[in-house]
């Protein structure tokens, strides 16, 4: 039903022995590149559009789903154009304009990375071709003009001017496109830097901003699928003619062979009912329960995969005083807010979809495989919520195949409980570490872990489980798995669980689960040496540029939490961090416990992203990880019944919610020149600093989330 | 079934599904946003004679002839206009949330919080806003912009 891999321990021998010394070179090199989108294309033309009217639009090439990239693409047009960024009208990138499969896909904390560069060079490119434009038109050397607040004179003069509407309205003959100016020095930034308000609020104030779920056409339809009452189940067989009667059904589509049951109808709500009228039968798939799960994480010691060794470990672990602890993290939901959801016209020439996606390469995809010979096209919309569930999702394949049928619009909306019980979900992890200290240093860390799949459960490489067992590791679980700290012998093994559920991306990957065990561990550490939690982790970090940048987010942290204050008694303080994507974070919580439940008071986060584009919303996105993290701390756990995820809702699946949250102080530290990400890197350490707030108050030590003061 | 939403009358012919799905499939207002439909969560919120109501789980029938309020019809609530935002709506301008989705619940919730009470205490404001998920995890900006938004509404004439 399912296996550990790597359980044949066969790595010294043959092939193996290549394999031991191969596989932590390319763990290595997987983790220090990152899972990175290719670099987008750089034209002027793909993302910009200048009209005579004076308009001027920005396709953004990448999703907005609340981090603010259209906002951050906006002020880096703005700054290299000259202009406002109030002056940009800000535009989804689509099929027709600004798409390009692979740059749009928005994940990994990477868009701000990866467009800072490449948005400013388009946009400087962009105003050179005015400029020298300008120059023809004035007569002048075109080192005779300049630009200035979205306008071009003569050096030296004020007067006449040419507005970027003017110079195109008067063109005339064939584009050049010039070398790429040099770029504008930080120093002078303007916009770079500023906490400019969101381009997308006043759309989503007022009941118009158009989402996956509220996108429409005229004369639409709306659609439900059937969904497997087990995970892996085939479709065997479907009686439709009770489900065709029922009132406002228009079409039943049922397709064995792609597995899909699916019906259109007048309105949403017979459509959902309608879909209940279907007579189903289905076969196979897995009967997994919770317990079934639970031992599964708990794999031998033996086997897996060694993805970092350094010094000799084993040796030094044989001797007496060994420490030990294991972590368990639970299977998690993404519980975006807006399920899944998508519109499709399909014509005998094309497939158009409004789809809420992270991923309209994937999207384009799926619909050129599933309709040959139409053209496809693909409208990203705002996305109520990501956080990594819509990188792969099928709404829009399923609208596209009940509007082919109706000869209509169709939209397909998921139920939450389709949302919750048929998605992929954060890999259930167990880690295990052992380790020795001598004079307050470790002198050898073992760490085993075991998780679900990552990357590879929605995107399974070629060659699919050969490849997964060559080698060894699933990439998004590498995600916080290697300790950034120096240790004298330290080996990292890593086990996959291949499980029969689906599971999949969540926010920051495996940083969560990793960072969670590798955390408190350090904590359990630093008790054990007898030493302050700050002061063991600082002897600990290498002494590299990344050292000190820990360093200081470690120092604002606590310096800004009090740490070293004496404290109320009833109140505690925890400490975590962690680099993701580059980006440094350390995290401390404050805790107290009443009638034996967990309260987090406060939570201070010092965060080093390189460089902030726009704080306000950088903040928002570290307060967004932390409410996330503790949500996944305090409360969020969803358990397996034969083969099907229990929950089903808020009500069994309850989120953290605002009389739960307390007060959060993030503290911008920028080190760099470069924008390394915020839409992950916080997550990582929040549950550990709950955690080990918890055992400075308690000194119960709580090592499963989420986190039962009862259960211990 | 007549139903008046944003002050206007419409007439609807599904009044037995629920208030929320007339709204988008009939009305085509698909501000009010749908995310659990069961009542728990808020992002359905509208107004019905003032009172935040789920309209995910409130039949169309049981409202009929009610005043009833989206998010689209918050701005005409201005008292200079339609194209005025509501205090509350220029609040969440200033300091908005992430995707939003979220935003009718917290939207209706102040409004109705700030017409039966203009000077609410933080303490109120949290009951008031509680009941409305944000997995953006917005809710302290939550706080400051209903305490923001009292203070423009008192500002205003």
């Amino acid at each position: 039903m399912f296996v550990a891999a790597g359980s044949a321990g066969t790595l010294m021998l043959g092939a193996g022995w290549l394999r031991a010394y191969a596989r932590p070179l390319l763990a290595d090199a997987v983790f220090k590149h990152g899972p990175s989108a290719a670099r987008p294309p750089n034209k002027p033309g793909l993302w910009f559009e200048v009209l005579a009217s004076g308009v001027v639009t920005v396709y953004v090439p990448k999703v907005e789903m609340g981090q603010g990239i259209h906002t951050v693409v906006a002020q880096l047009a703005a700054e290299e154009l000259g202009l406002e960024p109030g002056d940009l009208k800000v535009v989804q990138a689509h099929s027709r304009h600004g798409f390009s499969a692979n740059a749009m896909f928005t994940y990994g904390s990477s868009s701000t990375h990866t467009l800072y560069v490449t948005v400013r060079q388009a946009a400087a490119t962009l105003r050179e071709m005015l400029r020298l434009e300008a120059a023809t038109q004035f007569g002048l050397a075109s080192r005779d003009v300049v630009a200035k607040a979205g306008r071009f004179m003569g050096l030296g003069f004020t007067v006449p001017t040419l507005s970027f509407g003017e110079v195109i309205a008067a063109k005339r003959g064939v584009w050049k496109v010039p070398k790429t100016p040099a770029l504008k020095p930080r120093a002078e930034f303007r916009h770079v830097g500023q906490s400019y308000p969101r381009v997308d609020a006043r759309a989503k104030l007022t009941g118009t901003a158009v989402y996956g779920y509220s996108a429409r056409l005229g004369g639409m339809l709306y659609g439900a699928v059937a969904r497997p009452p087990r995970y892996g189940a085939r479709l065997v067989r479907a009686v439709t003619d009770r489900a065709q009667k029922q009132p406002g059904v228009i079409a039943v589509v049922a397709d064995l062979k792609a597995g899909f049951v699916g019906l259109a109808a007048t309105t949403r709500t017979q459509a959902n009912a309608a879909i209940t009228a279907l007579n189903l039968t289905w076969e196979g798939g897995t009967t997994l329960s919770q317990s079934e799960l639970e031992h599964a994480l708990s794999a031998s010691r033996s086997g897996g995969a060694v993805l970092r060794r350094r010094g000799d470990t084993a040796r030094v672990l044989a001797a007496p005083g060994v420490i030990e602890a294991s972590y368990h993290t639970p299977l998690a939901a993404h519980a975006h807010l807006e399920p899944l959801a998508a519109l499709a016209n399909v014509t005998a020439s094309e497939v158009e979809v409004w789809v809420s996606t992270q991923s309209p390469g994937q999207v384009e995809r799926d619909l050129k495989a599933a309709f040959p010979g139409r053209s496809i096209r693909v409208h990203p919309t705002y996305l109520g919520g990501g956080f990594g569930r819509k990188t792969t999702q099928h709404a829009a394949l399923e609208a596209a195949r009940l509007s082919r049928a109706t000869g209509t619009p169709v939209h397909v909306g998921w139920t939450r409980e389709d949302d919750l019980q048929h998605a992929f979900y954060r890999p259930p992890t167990h880690t295990r570490f052992r380790a020795r200290l001598e004079h307050g240093q470790v002198l050898a860390l073992e760490q085993h872990t075991v998780s679900g799949d990552v990357i590879f459960g929605v995107q399974p490489p070629p060659g699919g489980d050969a490849t997964i067992k060559a080698l060894g590791f699933d990439p998004g679980v590498l995600i916080g798995q290697f300790a950034e700290y120096h240790f004298q012998a330290y080996t990292v093994v890593n086990h996959r669980l291949k499980l029969p559920i689906p599971t999949g991306p969540w926010r920051g990957l495996g940083s969560l689960a990793n960072i969670f065990a590798l955390e408190s561990f350090m904590d359990e550490l630093a008790q054990q040496a007898r030493l302050d939690p700050l002061e063991f982790r600082l002897r600990h970090l290498p002494r590299s540029a990344l050292g000190r940048r820990f360093k200081q987010a470690l120092l604002t942290a606590t310096d800004e939490s009090g740490w070293t204050r004496s404290r109320t008694p009833g109140l505690a303080l925890g400490l975590a961090c962690c680099a993701d994507v580059n980006t440094v974070v350390a995290v401390v919580s404050e805790v107290s416990v009443q009638d034996g439940r967990v309260l987090v008071e406060r939570v201070t986060v010092a965060v080093d992203p390189g460089l902030v584009v726009n704080p306000a919303g950088a903040r928002l996105q570290a307060v967004g990880s932390v409410v996330m993290g503790l949500s996944s701390a305090l409360l969020e756990r969803l358990t397996v019944t034969n083969g099907l995820v229990t929950e089903s809702n808020f009500d069994s699946y309850p989120i953290i919610d605002m009389a739960n949250t307390p007060p959060i102080d993030v503290h911008l530290i920028e080190s760099g020149e470069v924008p390394f990400g915020m839409g992950e890197p916080v997550i990582g350490p929040v549950a550990a600093s709950v955690g080990n707030a918890i055992f400075a108050l308690t000194g119960q030590r709580l090592r499963s989330l989420p986190f039962d003061l009862q259960g211990v | 079934m007549r139903l008046v939403v944003n002050d206007r009358e419409y007439e609807v012919r599904h009044a037995n599904e629920a208030l929320l799905w007339v709204l988008h499939d009939e009305l085509g207002l698909t501000g009010t946003h749908y995310s659990c439909g069961m009542g728990k969560c808020g992002s359905c919120s509208v107004l019905v004679d003032g009172v935040v109501t789920h309209s995910c789980i409130t039949p169309a029938a049981s409202v009929a002839g009610r005043a009833i309020t989206t998010i689209e019809g918050v701005a005409t609530r201005g008292h200079r206009g339609p194209d005025e935002l509501h205090p509350v709506q220029q609040a969440f301008l200033e300091r908005p949330l992430q995707c939003m989705w979220c935003i009718p619940g917290h939207v209706m919730s102040a409004v109705a919080l700030l017409e039966r009470n203009p000077d609410p205490s933080a303490e109120e404001i949290g009951a008031a806003a509680g009941e409305n998920l944000c997995r953006c995890g917005g809710y302290n900006t939550v706080r400051a912009v209903v305490a923001r938004a009292a203070e423009l509404a008192r500002e205003q004439p």
